[in-house]
């Protein structure tokens, strides 16, 4: 019986595991693998594809996707950056100011992303359409010239990205804000730091477990995105997203597709290894 | 070349319809389509659902040959009539009196006896396809016996791999007598083999008219400076390649790849000009009545959805415009066709014919608007509602249909290929 | 003790309908060790809160080295402090934490690094300094805790419940330490506690608070031996209470008539006014007990009653005797090898000095509310 027991308490940890490791295993490895075998696939759909283990596929997509590839980072990164610049104030106003309003608050700013990602998407374009109600108004009040126009820029496409994810960049930064002692606080202020000097070298720095969190959240999909390029961007906006959505939905390039994905996860876990690096998580664990 | 009468839908608001109904036929081209694009996005589904398509093609897939009569033969003799019928269509695609039921479905159970299950499922030939190829490429039922797609790519992918049952032509003698001969025996299925046209519709010019001043006549409005960014174009590979080969005055068909390339290099000049807003999809009609564009490749319903009052359901933009440019327009076809391992095939074939009873063609046609393939069914309109009959976009003469020209059918993978590289080159910037 | 530090006059604090502090004048000297003490919700940790800045008074005025500070923010007032929590910079190493408030004042390197680690060493913390406080004890967070203030040389500073958090054995070596380290810089220390042993062991002075005013303001001796109200001296240790009537005052002292009719005498001085009914009271080690047999001995103050249980805890015997009118006394008679020759059930009489004798205000019962954990 007692050998029972052990046998099961050392298995628990495994048992308890593995629908996680089961999950992971039929839905991101199988998957992954499957994504990465078909990229390697010669063929078309209607004579079929066989498994040829020709990887010129890879140069040859980013050779052609070179510039949707540069854009995405360019367009994620710039999204991100403006996704932290506004959510962090709004951050911190709620974790330190608001009280027994948080709950509210934080229900408020995550309120409009309860309508569907398109849908609110749409909403902009309608909201920044040349004729629109925003700026059909300011033509016609003559604050902007005629020929005016928001959308079809990469100003909106970014726009979009960062207010589509701002709640990724949010909530993080807010759980990492509103974790701060409040004491640590006061004993920075009780040892001369101005306020300046408070939020510098002490809120900053506790939060930044916070911002590592919510760059990532916002970075990588925002990445990935094609839909904020699809409605809000112009001809020249495309990402790698939507390339990778034409070449698998219309072209019907599976390899090619995939290859794509591929490169765009490779390039993105590369890009996260660096950064994780750079913010380093080791010092981030120590102290939370 | 005599030019064609451009198509101006304005002249149809004195046609007396119910705007629900133009709502929903054309809708499902648009809005609803793009929404239902996005939610793959979200879901992962179609996504996957295509790339687990993909894995199973992988060698697996059959030549597409003619399979020879005798065999054809031998398939349907041994096939009975069940009294069932899944049918899969687009939303809004058919006849419905108020209680939502269809007069021409009650009418095909009253003469056949047969039952039918009819599905509003198909909203996006990209979306639905890749519900049913896995279940095709594994030999297995789909669960509809009858399907409508829409020619061009989404079709050959039923086609090619040979996913659909070919016809017993002895089923089919109402089609074989009414069938309007121009839509009848197909580029994309000689001798309607495997298919019958359901309904058709055009792709051609839309403008506002408030915007622009002059009448729009020709394709090449489109690429005229004085738009230079406010103008709208189709990304798919079939509306915007077909249509400019129509506008160089080639019939898609017979072109060749210089031909295309010299249309794709002509395209891409106006690109790097500016000339173009966007490649849209579907949502290039909120663009047009937002101000985004003034004057875009567009589909014949949507802009009379645009033109319609809200209070009839429309979008209430009268200066809306729609033409087919003097160069000619493009045709499409949806088609009904009957896939592999279907459950009730006889049944299907029966609804496929039982549509091209005149007086069958004339209802529907009444309802939906779009362009029948049953010429004697005007007949009976003239009577009933002449404005419907005498709408060219019904029921189009044997001028207009000179001029409109179906999507390019390709002869082979090389072909498709070449064409998806360099008309897609453009578009992927 | 020379010049005064820290002056409070009549400041008020409320935190909406409650009143946190109730018109509070004090003044504390420099170089003081200074405790307020007093149960849960006294009003004792937001005093210091408004010394430290971290909250405005809602009326009054704050001095510090006859400065009025009472709009300054902390960082502007020569004033550290100690947190309960110690509130160390989880994300800066112990030299970091130390250094804090003089890289704030933009000390030079050198004297950054000199003075880090005197104090470190001061606080008997030195070698440590790359260590994060993640990685430190509770004893050796509150040494830096304290080492952080200390280095800044403040004119005063606050101490909030700091060793709070730390188990007996180690409170009682840091309360040793503290009042070392406070003799070696010699600065004003104010101390928050509700541990009245804690106070009395380190304290030159003591304020008692209660319901956001001070009860007391004495020294530890003055403050056990002679407490003001009744909740004071039911807060230091324990106490005996006995209700009386004022019957004569002569030569400085008075009789008063206990409940159960004995007279004892009090000396006149704390008798405080000229109220008739009054509460007096007797620490329970002023005591002697023995049989109630004969006389009691003149110029003592006797008590009659029954012994109810009789304690040996090593050092004492603790009796707990049945008094007059239903009152429960304690006596607490040292281990003198000599305990009384008394059983539970005896009839026994208390014995005291008139001058142990102290007469209180009456207040009211501790609320629940007031316990502190």
């Amino acid at each position: 019986m007692s050998g029972n027991d052990r046998l099961g308490r050392r298995a628990a940890p495994y048992l308890l595991t593995m629908p996680g490791m089961l999950w992971l295993v039929a839905f991101f490895l199988a998957p992954l693998v499957l994504m990465v075998t078909l990229s390697t696939q010669t063929g078309n759909l209607l004579d079929g594809f066989r498994q040829t283990w020709h990887f010129g596929i890879y140069p040859q997509v980013i050779w052609q996707y070179q510039h949707q590839f540069l854009r995405s980072f360019e367009y994620g990164g710039a999204a991100t950056i403006i996704a932290l610049v506004v959510s962090y104030p709004l951050a911190y106003w709620i974790a330190f100011h608001g009280g027994r309003r948080k709950t509210t608050l934080l229900f408020l700013l995550i309120l409009p992303f309860f309508v569907s990602f398109v849908i609110r998407t749409l909403a902009w374009q309608f909201i920044l359409a040349d004729d629109g109600i925003v700026l059909g108004a300011l033509k016609r009040w003559h604050l902007l010239p005629s020929g005016y126009h928001a959308l079809a820029t990469s100003t909106a496409v970014i726009s979009g990205l960062a207010y589509n994810f701002l709640p990724f960049m949010a909530l993080p930064l807010y759980v990492s804000l509103e974790r701060i002692d409040r004491s640590v606080v006061e004993a920075a202020g009780d040892l001369y730091a101005s306020g300046r000097d408070v939020f510098l070298r002490v809120i900053l720095p506790l939060s930044l477990p916070g911002v590592f969190a919510g760059g990532l959240l916002t970075f990588v999909p925002a990445t990935g995105d094609y839909v904020n390029a699809d409605v809000l961007g112009g001809t020249r906006n495309n990402m790698v997203g939507n390339a990778i959505q034409r070449e698998y939905l219309e072209f019907f390039h599976y390899p090619a597709g995939a290859a794509m994905s591929t490169i765009l996860m490779v390039l993105l876990l590369v890009g996260i290894f660096a950064y994780a690096r750079a913010l380093g998580t080791r010092s981030i664990q120590e102290y939370v | 070349m005599k030019d064609p009468e451009p198509l101006d839908v304005s002249k149809l608001d004195s046609i007396r319809i119910d705007p629900a109904l133009w709502r929903g036929l054309t809708q499902r081209r648009f809005s609803r389509r793009d929404l239902l694009k996005y939610t793959g996005y979200g879901a992962g589904s179609a996504g996957l659902a295509a790339f687990l398509a993909a894995c199973g093609v992988s060698g697996t897939a059959t030549k597409h040959t003619t399979p020879p009569v005798s065999a054809v033969e031998a398939f349907w003799k041994k096939q009975h009539k069940t009294g069932t019928l899944n049918f899969a269509n687009w939303p809004d695609y058919i006849d419905k009196d108020d209680n939502g039921n269809s007069p021409t479905l009650l009418k095909f159970t009253q003469q056949t006896g047969i039952k039918v299950s009819y599905h509003e499922v198909i909203a996006d030939n990209e979306v639905f396809l890749p519900k049913v190829l896995p279940a095709l490429q594994a030999g297995q039922d789909t669960g509809y016996d009858l399907m409508v797609i829409t020619n061009g790519d989404p079709l050959d992918e039923l086609l090619k791999p040979g996913y659909l049952i070919p016809l017993d032509h002895s089923y089919l003698k109402t089609f074989e007598q009414y069938a309007n001969p121009k839509i009848k025996n197909p580029p994309y299925d000689p001798g309607n083999q495997y298919t019958v046209a359901w309904q058709s519709g055009l792709t051609g010019i839309g403008w506002n008219s408030k915007k622009i001043k002059r009448p729009i006549t020709t394709f090449f409005d489109l690429f005229d400076p004085a738009f230079k960014g406010k103008v709208g174009f189709f990304e798919n590979l079939q509306d915007y390649p077909n249509a400019i080969l129509v506008a160089m005055g080639l019939n898609p068909q017979t072109s060749t790849q210089d031909e295309w390339k010299k249309a794709a290099d002509m395209v891409l000049e106006q690109f790097n000009k500016g000339q173009f807003r966007h490649f849209y999809n579907n949502n290039y009609i909120d663009a047009l009545e937002n101000g985004d564009i003034w004057i875009t490749q567009a589909w014949s319903g949507d802009i009379q959805i645009a033109q319609l009052s809200v209070a009839d359901g429309g979008d209430g933009y009268p200066e809306m415009r729609f033409v087919i440019p003097k160069e000619g327009g493009l045709i499409w076809t949806d088609n009904m066709c009957i896939p592999q391992h279907a459950q009730h095939p006889v049944d299907a074939i029966m609804m496929m014919d039982f549509v091209y009873q005149p007086q069958v063609a004339a209802e529907m046609t009444d309802y939906i608007q779009y362009i029948s393939p049953v010429p004697a069914a005007q007949q009976i309109l003239q009577g009933s509602d002449p404005a419907v009959a005498n709408n060219h976009e019904v029921f189009p003469t044997t001028d207009d249909l000179a001029h409109w020209f179906p999507y390019k059918v390709f002869k082979d993978n090389a072909e498709t290929e070449a064409w998806k590289t360099i008309f897609g080159a453009v578009t992927n910037q | 003790m020379g010049e005064t530090d820290v002056r409070l006059d009549q400041v008020t604090k409320r935190f909406g309908d409650v009143l946190a502090v109730d018109d509070l004048t004090l003044q504390i000297d420099q170089g003081e060790f200074f405790s307020l003490l007093g149960p849960s919700g006294c009003g004792k940790t937001t005093t210091l809160r408004m010394i430290g800045g971290f909250e405005d008074p809602t009326a009054g005025v704050i001095h510090l080295g006859g400065k009025d500070v009472t709009n300054l923010p902390p960082y502007r007032r020569n004033v550290n402090t100690v947190f309960q929590s110690y509130a160390l910079f989880p994300h800066l190493d112990v030299f970091e934490n130390v250094a804090f408030g003089l890289r704030r004042h933009h000390v030079d390197r050198q004297e950054i690094k000199r003075r880090v680690g005197e104090s470190l060493t001061l606080v008997d913390m030195p070698g440590l300094e790359r260590r994060k406080p993640g990685q430190l004890s509770g004893g050796q967070q509150q040494r830096v805790a304290l080492a952080r203030a200390l280095v800044n040389e403040p004119k005063l500073l606050l101490l909030d419940e700091p060793l709070g958090a730390l188990d007996l054995k180690l409170r009682k070596q840091m309360q040793l330490e503290l009042k070392r380290i406070q003799k070696d810089v010699g600065i004003t220390f104010l101390y928050v506690t509700h541990d009245q042993e804690e106070a009395m062991t380190m304290s030159n002075r003591l304020a008692v608070m209660r319901h956001g005013k001070i009860e007391q303001i004495a020294t530890p001796e003055e403050v056990y031996e002679h407490p003001a109200t009744e909740f004071v001296a039911g807060f230091l240790g324990a106490s005996n209470l006995l209700e009386g009537e004022v019957k004569s005052r002569h030569a400085g002292v008075a009789d008063v008539v206990v409940e159960g009719g004995s007279t004892v005498t009090v000396p006149d001085a704390s008798l405080n006014g000229s109220e008739s009914r009054v509460k007096i009271g007797v620490r329970p080690e002023k005591i002697r007990l023995e049989e109630d047999e004969g006389e009691p001995p003149s110029g003592w103050n006797s008590v009659r009653g029954v012994l109810q249980i009789a304690t040996f805890v090593g050092v004492s015997h603790q009796y707990t005797v049945d008094g007059p009118a239903g009152t429960t006394l304690t006596v607490y008679a040292q281990n003198l090898g000599s305990g009384a020759n008394v059983a539970p059930g005896d009839r026994v009489r208390l014995l005291w000095r008139p001058e142990h004798t102290f007469v209180v205000r009456p207040s009211e019962p501790l609320a629940e509310w007031e316990e502190e954990q």
